[in-house]
Order: structure tokens, then sequence, then C-alpha cells
């Protein structure tokens, strides 16, 4: 069976208004969504006030340590997530929502080692002196819309359809790798954005570089790496004929969105391809206007895709 | 050229790797399928395979000034293909934590390593990533002041660059975490 089968069969059920009724639904923002992310942190809280869903933010929540802390220093990349779930698992909750790709997995993975690991979850606790038992699921965004909120929610909501809109989903690296840690999707195919998509009422782009890295946390220090990958996977997007990419992940919305001006002049070819959070292009479905979903705030500019849905809705 | 200097220093070379791993770097039979896959093997001196046999044979010096171990992105193509169930990105952050503790730099991808030294000072002294502040000395210290500068007036524009970041509250439970572990 494929993972994304065994996903849907296992987590199939509407459980958020009963979670979000009880309070149980913890979120983690993370720092990009309170900085040059904020489209997804304003597109993300719009659509769950339209889904009727309540998180409430960790308090006092700090970073997750990203890549930086995994690369040089293996404990603090354990101790950094583990404080904000400890906080999240004593103050009650049952279900934490990391919409930032790079969080969600710096989260699964420190809970994955805290689980498996006895020795290190010692070292660990005694740190951030707080107790952590690993008792709750921690979802990243497609995850939580899926598993936790249930695509039949979503369905009913959808009041301004988006047929013949082209989509292509970037999934990039840390929603679905290592699948021994995310148990999400399938790792080379996922298909779960591409269903959000769908129910959108748009037609999923099929194409090559879905889960192709982008450059990630190399994009100050190498940048010309970094255009290069985010080249490949926009020019084979661009090659399929999307009007628009989505993602779910701030680091590769910025090097998608804001570096792609640079990659058009470095390769001398236009791409125009707006990228989009997967939030956004739910909310415009609902029919909540652009404006109320921050897509202003991108780089690349979406007038030319908002104004083909005025025109597909007429 | 010389590879395995003592054998003693080799042993206790791939023996450390190892415990910081939770792996064996036997497992690895040479098939290359991580170094086919890895997006950013153009750039690299030795490939991720490599990288491995290398650190088996206790060639430390090589393996820990290479290119390789700092151009690797973590995107995990690489374990989630490996036959062998190998930790081949894990390798990779064992390797550079030996290398940043020894105060080992790669003197050609440096600035990646300073990115990160760069990134958990601001975590320790914010609890969070003040954006603004992370680029600012990060470019001090690498004095590439003026590279990417041409995107700073329209991410101001579009509201992306915030001119304030925000603390948490107790930061000396980040101060605490940074002292046991740093």
């Amino acid at each position: 069976m494929k993972v994304s089968e065994k996903l849907h069969e296992a987590k199939s059920g509407d459980n958020s208004e009963n979670l979000s009724a009880a309070g149980k639904l913890a979120y983690y923002p993370g720092c990009s969504l309170k900085g040059t992310s904020f489209e997804y942190e304003v597109s993300l809280l719009r659509i769950l006030e339209a889904l009727n869903i309540e998180v409430k933010e960790i308090p006092d929540w700090n970073c997750c340590g990203a890549s930086a802390a995994h690369s040089i220093n293996h404990n603090l990349a354990v101790a950094l997530p583990a404080r904000n779930l400890a906080i999240a698992e004593n103050g009650g909750y049952e279900s934490v929502l990391a919409p930032c790709a790079a969080c969600s997995n710096r989260l699964k993975s420190a809970d994955y080692e805290l689980k498996t690991d006895e020795i290190l979850k010692k070292k660990i606790t005694d740190s951030i002196e707080m107790p952590y038992n690993s008792e709750m699921s921690i979802n990243n965004m497609l995850e939580f819309l899926i598993g936790v909120v249930g695509k039949d929610k979503i369905k009913t909501l959808v009041k301004k359809p988006l047929s013949g809109l082209k989509v292509a989903s970037y999934y990039g690296c840390l929603l679905v790798r290592p699948p021994k840690i995310m148990q999400f999707d399938d790792p080379e195919n996922p298909v779960t954005m591409d269903e959000l998509v769908a129910i959108t009422g748009a037609e999923p782009v099929d194409y090559s570089f879905k889960t192709e890295c982008c450059g990630a946390i190399n994009s100050l220090s190498k940048p010309d790496v970094v255009m290069a990958l985010t080249g490949n996977v926009l020019y084979d997007i661009k090659k399929h004929g999307a009007d628009l990419v989505v993602v779910a992940c701030p680091l590769c919305h910025s090097n998608l969105d804001v570096r792609q001006r640079e990659i058009e002049r470095k390769y001398d070819e236009k791409l125009g391809l707006p990228v989009l959070f997967i939030t956004e292009l739910l909310g415009l479905s609902f029919g909540i206007d652009p404006k109320d979903l921050a897509i202003d705030g991108h780089m690349v500019a979406a007038d030319r895709v908002l104004k083909k849905i005025e025109e597909l809705s007429k | 050229m010389k590879t395995v200097i003592n054998e003693q220093n080799r042993r206790n070379f791939a023996s450390q790797v190892e415990s910081m791993l939770h792996d064996k770097l036997s497992k690895c039979y040479q098939c290359g399928k991580c170094s086919a896959g890895c997006p950013v093997n153009f750039e690299m001196d030795y490939t991720p395979n490599q990288i491995i046999k290398m650190t088996e044979l206790g060639m430390e010096d090589k393996v820990l000034h290479s290119k390789t171990i700092w151009l690797c992105v973590s995107c995990n193509t690489c374990s989630t293909r490996c036959p062998k169930g190998f930790e081949v990105t894990g390798i990779m952050d064992v390797l550079r934590e030996i290398a940043e503790k020894k105060g080992i730099t790669s003197k050609v991808e440096k600035e990646v390593q300073m990115f990160h030294e760069v990134f958990l000072d601001n975590v320790k002294s914010n609890g969070r990533i003040f954006e603004l502040e992370l680029v600012g000395k990060y470019k001090l210290k690498t004095r590439h002041l003026f590279r990417d500068m041409f995107l700073a007036p329209k991410m101001l524009e579009k509201g992306k660059l915030k001119m304030h970041g925000e603390k948490i509250a107790n930061l000396n439970q980040i101060a605490k975490i940074f002292k046991d572990f740093e």
C-alpha cells in the first residue's frame, strides 16, 4: 500500500471541531511566519476562521533551530524544539500545527528522537526542566488540512471554484523526507497538496520536480547553487503549463518567489509564475478577498492570475 | 594518495562517527545511489558515497576539510533512497559537528558555516530569529555587504522585512539550553 493511501485510511475523519472546541489544538508559527512569510500566517488564520477552527499559539515559543542547529549541534537541534513541545504537552494540548515545513520537520524529528533514545531524552528534559512524553500528534499544514480538518469539511466551503486554473504543487524536501520520521504521503510522488488543489476546482499539474530541493537554507550563503536548483523547478513547472505554483513551506516560497526575477535574468528566460501558499489558494476558492489573504505581499505579482480567476468565474 | 595513516587513528575516527550517528559505516556497499540523486553533487569535491568510504578509512583531515559537508543541504534524498537504509544525511550532520567542535573552517565554503553560526547566535540572543539582524550580522561577517541588497527595497515595500524583532519572555531558559549544549 502506498504511504498516501495509508495516511488517508488512518486519518480521514473530521476531528477538528472536537479538538478545536476543547482548546486542544496548539499552533507553532515559527519565525518565518512572523517575518518574511507573513502572508502564510495571515492566510492560514483567515481560512481557519472560515472553517471555524480555533488554534492557540504555544505560549512563549522559541525558534526550532531550523537547519543551523542540526547542521552543527545535534543536542541543540533536539533541545530547542523540545522546549516548545514540552510547553504544549504540559499545557494539555493534543495536537500541534506547524505550518512551516522546516519547523514541522524539526519538531517531528526531535519528538522521534526523544521517543526512541532514553539517554538523550533524560539529557534534554533535564536541560529544559520540563517532562515530555511524546503524546501529541504533530502536523504539517497538509497533514492538518487533510488529516485533522478533513477533505469533506473543506469541500463544503468552496464557494468560488477555480475551474480552468492550472496549478503545480511544489512539495520540496522537508514535508515528506525522511519518510521514516515524517510518516506523511509518498516521498517520491506526494499527492496530498494536489488533492487540495483539486478540491478548489483548479486542475493539478503533473511535473517532474515536485520533491527536488530548492536549495533551502543556502539561499544566502550559496545563491548561485540555489538559483540553479530553484530554476530547475520553476522552468519545469512552466514547461508543463501551470498558471501558478502552490507551496506549504516558507523557505521554498522565499526561493521560488523572492529569487524568481534574478533567475529569469540569469537564465535569460521569462517565468512570471506567481507562488502562492496552499492556504491562499484555498482562501480564494472560499471566496475570500485576495487582500485579506495577503496575496499582494508576494514579490511576483499574482494580478494576472487573480484576473483570470475573475474571468473564469463569470 | 596516502590514505590510512595509522590503524588506531582510523578506528578512533570511524567509531566516533558511528557512535554519534547511531549507524554502521560498513552498511554502505558503495552503490552510489546517494550521489546520483544528490541535488548539489555538481558542486561537491567528494560525492556522498566517497565521504562515507573515506570516513571508514579514517581520512579525517580530508573529510573534515571537504566542501561536501558544507554544501549538503540536508534534503534527505540520499537517506530516503539508500537501499541499505544508511543515514547518509545524518553523517553530514555528524561530520559538520565534529569539524565545528575542532574549530575547522572550510576554506572554500566557510560562508555556509558562518551562516549557521550567526543563525544560532541570533536564537541565543532573542529566542527567535530576527531576520534583519541575522542578515545584517551575516553580511558583516562575510563582508558581502552588497550581495542581495537589490532585493531589500521591494521586500520592505511588501512588508516582508520587519524592523523590530521579537524576544521571548523566558530568555533565561534558552540561555540554559545553550549553556548545557554549546
